[in-house]
């Protein structure tokens, strides 16, 4: 069993905020009122600092570490068809798009939500109906987000939702990176 | 590191965005019938409309899994595939190998053999070997004369009569027999 540092402290606080906020505003408060439109803003808000976070931060929070990548996607759904256990110590390639997935639906999330509150859009149709789809290919992302981290846990042996816990993937001796 | 083909890649994506899709598409309708399940009770509600949604829902379900298998299926059949090709390529370099062995060629001329097996021209070898054409021509020679043959067809064709003899062994076996093969061809070279 080897140890490896994998998540900084930034990018746990960020997901888990953003987990918090995003089910909130998607599942718990009331959408008309001043309380979704803060939270709205804070997640806009980590979500741009988490970008800025992908170009200056840790190793494997850099979006150079897992730039998205079809013939690395095909691979690991090739490992995966294969049953081929091979771990990647930071994002793998098919989370890495899953990543980028969510980071661009939050920001159009954030930015039709936003367009409600002006006098331009206020009461257009399309953009509240921009905002519910968009919302619900979150939703629809975040459950296979969950089900792929257990999935994928399951696999490789190494316990993916601890790690970004604890910031350390606990790599299992016979895993090939 | 699985290396899958160009074609395979490109199939391989467009038939995950579709089941992602689909799958979305399933998700959003399902959410939308059980929205209107819960307004049975409502005089607008339509049993045959809803059972019609509800069979093109599960249909659109059942295409994603289907597409699903399909595409788990091509992987692992690209993956065999690239695996019982470098296992063939691995053996007939082995088998190359073993002739040269036997006939004896030095190190240069094993190259110089190698390259023309592969269909380079004697120019071509020489500016890859970085010698003079005459000195590729001097090392044909001597391969030719080694291995009994008119020429490079000749030369290629020993080859070929063993791949259709079956001289390369399958995939299953392949380690043991290159390993076998291997062992034998130390012992001709020593």
């Amino acid at each position: 069993m080897k140890k490896i540092k994998v998540w900084d402290p930034f990018v746990r606080v960020f997901h888990w905020a953003v987990v918090a906020g995003f089910a909130m505003n998607a599942l718990i408060d009331d959408p008309e009122s001043k309380l979704h439109e803060w939270i709205g803003y804070a997640i806009l808000a980590m979500v741009g600092l988490r970008l800025i976070w992908g170009l200056i931060g840790t190793r494997h929070a850099r979006f150079a570490d897992f730039p998205p990548s079809v013939s690395a996607a095909v691979g690991q759904m090739t490992d995966i068809a294969t049953g081929r256990k091979r771990a990647h110590v930071g994002h793998s390639p098919l989370g890495g798009l899953m990543i980028y997935n969510l980071i661009l639906s939050l920001l159009a999330i954030c930015g039709t939500g936003y367009m409600m509150t002006t006098d331009t859009f206020f009461g257009i149709a399309w953009v509240e109906e921009a905002h519910e789809i968009l919302v619900a290919w979150a939703e629809v992302s975040v459950v296979f987000h969950i089900a792929a981290a257990i999935a994928e846990s399951r696999r490789l042996g190494i316990n993916l939702p601890k790690s970004m816990v604890t910031g350390y993937k606990e790599m299992p001796p016979g895993a090939e990176m | 590191m699985p290396t899958v083909s160009r074609k395979t890649r490109t199939i391989s994506a467009a038939l995950a965005a579709l089941i992602i899709l689909q799958g979305f598409c399933a998700a959003f309708f399902l959410s939308d019938l059980v929205r209107d399940l819960m307004e049975y009770k409502d005089p607008r509600f339509e049993v045959l409309h809803f059972a019609l949604e509800v069979i093109a829902n599960l249909a659109l379900l059942a295409g994603a899994v289907v597409e699903a298998f399909f595409l788990a299926g091509l992987l692992r059949r690209q993956a065999r595939a690239d695996r019982a090709l470098s296992a063939a390529s691995g053996a007939l370099h082995d088998l190359m190998e073993g002739y040269f062995a036997d006939w004896g060629l030095t190190a240069s001329e094993a190259d110089v053999a190698t390259f023309t097996i592969k269909g380079f021209t004697i120019a071509e070898v020489a500016a890859m070997r970085g010698s003079a054409e005459a000195t590729v021509k001097t090392h044909l020679n001597a391969i030719y004369r080694k291995a009994g043959v008119a020429g490079r067809a000749q030369l290629v064709s020993h080859l070929i009569e063993d791949l259709m003899r079956g001289a390369l062994p399958g995939p299953k076996d392949t380690r043991a027999d290159v390993a076998g093969a291997r062992a034998q061809n130390s012992g001709t070279v020593a």
